[in-house]
């Protein structure tokens, strides 16, 4: 096999696991506070993606600022879905209905991107869209590397937030323990809402990153829940960490067995892995002990 | 559930359930003769087959609470079986039919075995990737399977004209749609069924109390995925082209589970009312809206509004209705002392499942416990 | 409580079906010989062919509009009435099959890509009604033992790049391309382009490189980029339809892949080609069955009543749509009828023994519709979109080798 080709797939698959990773992180946030299984993440993941797009047709103005809306909106949109409809679950049943709630609020998106902009495949053309910056002979594509960027830089600022604010903390600690953190004081519904708004936020930032370099359309979304519900599975749900290791080693995964398998075949990385994982460790690789931790 | 006073009211109940079933029926059958014309017929083929699916999908998410959105997993493997066993085997399309139906039962042992290992989010995440994988092999394989390109089933009966083929599915399917009922019927009354009811309502209880959880609910997968598959190769014959987006489709997956759930999935008759409702709708809204994509948002707010506000669907939302003017009967859905014990219980085994885990373990309880 | 339960399902069953049958009530008045002649038409008008759809959707109106400005149909006024099938195959055959049994058009004109023609045209086959496409060109589509199936086009898919390949031939052995790259989507008419052209390059010695296929919904075109610059190929053959080699070349050039000869089907004919990648079109080659100058009796009218009313010439997808009614015209005005029953199976005969006059040349079939024609070669030069080959009607020089995109 060619080493260049080998070299240019593994760029291609670290660009691409960055992009995973904080989709999945924000997954698991939702699973970690709620133990919901949110369906509907990648659907608002190609939702801000035609915002951006649509942004940028109506103005010419450059989509990653169309973030500075998105953000917000999302995070707003995040609270009051928490607070209004997932809070009023059976708790007993609360995690199939989560999915089936959150499946509903996918297709409901599929169907309105479809009745707003059609069913045509819709794709940014940017100035720099064929640009790219040579790295050890291999190619990297000035779009991607902006959208690894913004993904890292959002990971890392889900970090610190986690870790160091005192949000974080009670976030934390409503993850890990619900009853103890009401007991010492925190308030657990509104944390839990600010919580769930930060996962949408997420994919805010993830939709725009994606509207640089693809093509979008409606039930795109079908395509990217798949393999992120397969990384939170296989890293271990409640796992931030570990969702993102998952995402980066199947991300990479996928990127290197397209040069033998073609890239249909490859997506089935994703699955192997799930239903492996559930057979062998079904309470995740990386997660286990660590699952409830950040 | 009957007291010795009920009696004389049962019987009156018996006689009305007798003649409302033989409206009913009667109705059905004679659609055909005053449907209006072979669109209108060909749209009452597809409601029947929504109504078979939904059928067969109750068999695990109403028996056992297990919610699988990807049912549309077995009924596509239900089609593509039948039409690859007539075209490579040269079967004839009713033995294809039969054997794609054993074929895929067979195919849900090991898929059962893996995904009910888990509850919860797992297994829903699992039937999910299951329709998922299902679209990508049977897209990618294309020498075997057609791919894209889709793949012709050759038609059962060639010299039929359109209406008159109709008609025969029409019947065909209303004959399958009968015998899932019974079968649905008869697990419902069986020792086996209440087995299964008990893992509904509390699976750790009825494990304590001797039923053997795991192989009850592997059986009835089996079933119910038997079912859905023949309920996939009827599709198959009756329509005569398949494209793996279409078949293996989220979305014919979601319709079962909406439909079940809107009708009830503790009533035998509940997905079929379903069916009834959604089908029936669905049909209109693509007649009507057909340029928009408008029948996903009605698909998406009519599941959230029963998920949100009737969980156990119209029949028992009706019943409800019924019974606050009607004193007597005690509510056997009394759940906040079940509630309660459910979460402490959860909440623990939590803590237990993340150190007492080891991945060899045959029991599930514990471990499994912390997945939801 | 049972009986409650069920009764409320008699209730609704009852509803049900009042609701279907209600749906059933409309117009029957379709029989009566003074009224319009109504023509049922399903497109992907939103979905993976909705480009190419809204095309043949523009061809078909145009076609309408010329009739009824020259008087009708046997004196009649034509009526189109289409519906979207979202690019979808069960879609395509609930409307066909509602277009002919409930709304009882007279006529019907087939839908856009092979993948719909062929569960639609059983549709029509079933209910006995003559099927003229604009757009089902792959080798399948005439294996079905359609009867009642045509073609409205030149040549089918295998054949579009015949002129090319011929070319390529003739080349001088050290100008020759050595290798070739070859990516298609799993569609049949696609592939049928792509594996038609690389089917004669190996039989003249060029090496196949590189030979992917992907399903219509990939977006992701970056690791079949990534492979075709590995391979280093002279030449790459996208058998395409629209956003697909949109995205495909684009990956190309993130990667800095440099062919000295790209061909692409039915995209580069697209007016927001262009645009789309970047306005780095210089030298992209595509076979096409319509051109707007050519010199045959009637196209000159149609290009000059189109540009009039949508302000821009017409594409391929517009000109085959244009040619399918033109093809149907032919017939009902030979055979004096246009109505379900009998009269489409005298259609269906009229067109079997007779050649038609329409604006890609004369069309004629074979017993199973296949047309008896040939594509002609088109490039982009200089920022505009020319034939260069044959050399007989070319209106610009080949440019070979393809300048850096």
């Amino acid at each position: 096999m060619d080493g260049s080709l080998l070299f240019q797939s593994l760029v291609l698959g670290i660009l691409l696991g960055g992009l995973y990773a904080l989709l999945a992180a924000g997954l698991t946030l939702y699973f970690g506070i709620m133990r919901v299984v949110m369906i509907a993440h990648s659907a608002f993941l190609i939702l801000a993606a035609y915002l951006a797009w649509w942004f940028h047709r109506e103005t010419g103005i450059d989509p990653l600022l169309s973030l500075f809306v998105t953000v917000p909106l999302f995070f707003a949109v995040g609270v009051l879905m928490q607070r209004l409809l997932v809070a009023r679950l059976r708790p007993v049943t609360l995690t199939m209905m989560s999915v089936l709630l959150t499946f509903a609020i996918a297709l409901t998106i599929e169907g309105l991107l479809g009745f707003v902009f059609s069913g045509t495949q819709r794709r940014i053309q940017l100035g720099y869209s064929g640009e790219s910056i040579e790295v050890f002979g291999a190619h990297v594509a000035v779009v991607k590397l902006i959208t690894f960027g913004l993904a890292a830089a959002s990971l890392a600022a889900l970090y610190v937030i986690m870790k160091y604010t005192k949000f974080g903390q009670s976030l934390r600690a409503t993850i890990q323990h619900k009853e103890a953190a009401q007991l010492v004081g925190i308030k657990t519904d509104r944390v839990a809402g600010y919580g769930f708004g930060l996962g949408l936020a997420t994919a805010a930032i993830g939709g725009t990153a994606l509207s640089l370099d693809a093509t979008i359309y409606p039930s795109l979304h079908w395509h990217w829940i798949g393999p992120l519900m397969a990384i939170i599975v296989v890293g271990g749900l409640g796992s931030i960490p570990g969702a993102a290791i998952a995402a980066m080693v199947l991300g990479i995964g996928q990127s290197l067995l397209q040069i033998p398998m073609g890239t249909t075949w490859a997506q089935t990385i994703f699955y192997v892995a799930l239903f492996a994982t559930l057979m062998l460790r079904p309470q995740g690789f990386f997660g286990g002990r660590l699952a409830q931790r950040f | 559930m009957l007291n010795a006073s009920d009696r004389l009211s049962v019987s009156k109940a018996f006689v009305a359930k007798v003649v409302v079933f033989a409206a009913c029926a009667a109705a059905l059958l004679t659609f055909p003769s005053w449907a209006a014309n072979p669109y209108i017929l060909s749209a009452g083929v597809v409601v029947l087959s929504y109504a078979v699916l939904s059928t067969s999908w109750n068999f695990v998410g109403g028996f056992t609470g297990y919610i699988s959105l990807g049912h549309a997993a077995f009924f596509g493997l239900g089609a593509y079986g039948t039409a690859l066993l007539i075209t490579k085997l040269d079967l004839s399309s009713f033995v294809a039919w039969f054997l794609a139906g054993v074929g895929v039962a067979l195919f849900a042992i090991p898929v059962g075995w893996a995904a009910l290992r888990v509850r919860g989010a797992s297994f829903v995440i699992v039937s999910i990737a299951l329709v998922l994988i299902m679209l990508l092999v049977f897209q990618s394989w294309s020498d075997f399977t057609g791919g894209s390109n889709g793949l012709v089933v050759p038609r059962p009966f060639p010299d039929m004209l359109r209406p008159e083929h109709h008609e025969t599915f029409f019947y065909l399917f209303a004959a399958l749609l009968a015998v899932t009922l019974l079968c649905w019927w008869l697990i419902d009354r069986s020792r086996f069924g209440m087995g299964l009811k008990a893992i509904r309502e509390d699976e750790d209880k009825a494990e304590a109390l001797g039923i053997p959880t795991y192989s009850y609910k592997l059986v009835v997968y089996v079933v119910s995925a038997f079912f859905t598959a023949l309920g996939g190769g009827m599709y198959a014959l009756w329509f005569g082209d398949l494209d793996p987006v279409f078949q293996f489709s989220i979305l014919i997956g979601s319709y079962m589970v909406l439909m079940a759930l809107l009708g009830g999935v503790r009533q035998l008759y509940g997905p079929l009312l379903g069916a009834l409702i959604v089908g029936t709708a669905l049909e209109y809204f693509k007649l009507e809206f057909g340029d928009t994509q408008f029948h996903l948002v009605a698909t998406g707010l009519l599941l959230g509004i029963v998920v949100l506000f009737m969980p156990d669907g119209i029949i028992p939302a009706g019943m409800k209705l019924v019974d606050r003017f009607t004193p007597e009967r005690s509510s056997i859905r009394e759940m906040t002392a079940a509630e309660l014990l459910e979460r402490d219980q959860s909440e623990s085994s939590e803590r237990a499942g993340r150190h007492a885990s080891t991945p060899s373990d045959p029991e599930p309880s514990t471990t499994e416990k912390a997945k939801r | 409580m049972k009986t409650t339960s069920i009764m409320r399902i008699g209730a609704l069953l009852g509803a049900a079906s009042l609701a279907l049958t209600a749906c059933g009530g409309s117009d029957s008045g379709s029989g009566d010989d003074d009224g319009p002649i109504t023509i049922g038409v399903s497109l992907p008008l939103t979905g993976d062919f909705a480009e190419p759809g809204k095309g043949v959707q523009r061809g078909y109106e145009a076609w309408a509009a010329d009739v009824n400005d020259a008087g009708g149909l046997l004196g009649r006024k034509v009526e189109l009435k289409i519906l979207d099938d979202q690019s979808n195959a069960d879609r395509v055959v609930a409307d066909y099959e509602s277009l002919i049994a409930q709304d009882e058009v007279d006529l019907v004109f087939g839908p856009f890509s092979t993948r719909l023609v062929v569960p639609s045209a059983r549709v029509a086959d079933e209910y006995g009604m003559l099927f003229v496409e604009p757009a089902g060109a792959a080798p399948e589509v005439f294996e079905q033992g359609f009867g009642n199936l045509f073609y409205a086009a030149p040549a089918v898919a295998n054949d579009h790049y015949n002129y090319l390949a011929e070319w390529i031939e003739a080349l001088p052995a050290d100008q020759r391309p050595k290798t070739a790259a070859y990516a298609a989507m799993d569609d049949p008419f696609a592939m049928g382009t792509a594996y038609g052209l690389k089917e004669k390059m190996e039989a003249a010695g060029i090496e196949t490189v590189v030979d992917e296929k992907y399903p219509p919904n990939t977006t992701d075109f970056s690791s079949i980029a990534a492979k075709i610059e590995a391979s280093n190929a002279d030449m790459i053959v996208g058998g395409t339809q629209y956003q697909d080699a949109v995205n495909l070349i684009v990956a190309l050039q993130q990667l800095d892949y440099q062919p000295k000869l790209a061909a692409f089907s039915t995209a580069p004919t697209n007016p927001e080609f262009p645009e789309a990648i970047g306005d780095k079109t210089e030298g992209i080659l595509s076979p096409t069955g319509y051109t707007e100058q050519a010199d045959v009796p009637t196209n000159k009218e149609f290009v000059e009543s189109y540009t009039e009313r949508n302000g821009n010439p017409p594409g391929e997808d517009e000109a085959n749509a244009y040619t399918t009614g033109q093809v149907v015209a032919a017939a009902v005005e030979a055979v004096g009828c246009a109505e379900q029953g009998e009269c489409q199976q005298k259609l269906i005969d009229w067109l079997h023994e007779n050649e038609v006059d329409t604006v890609v040349g004369p069309l004629s079939w074979d017993a199973d519709g296949r047309p008896q024609g040939a594509h002609m070669i088109q490039q982009w030069v200089g920022g505009e979109i020319k034939i260069v080959l044959p050399e007989d009607v070319k209106e610009a020089d080949i440019i070979y080798p393809k300048p850096a995109w």
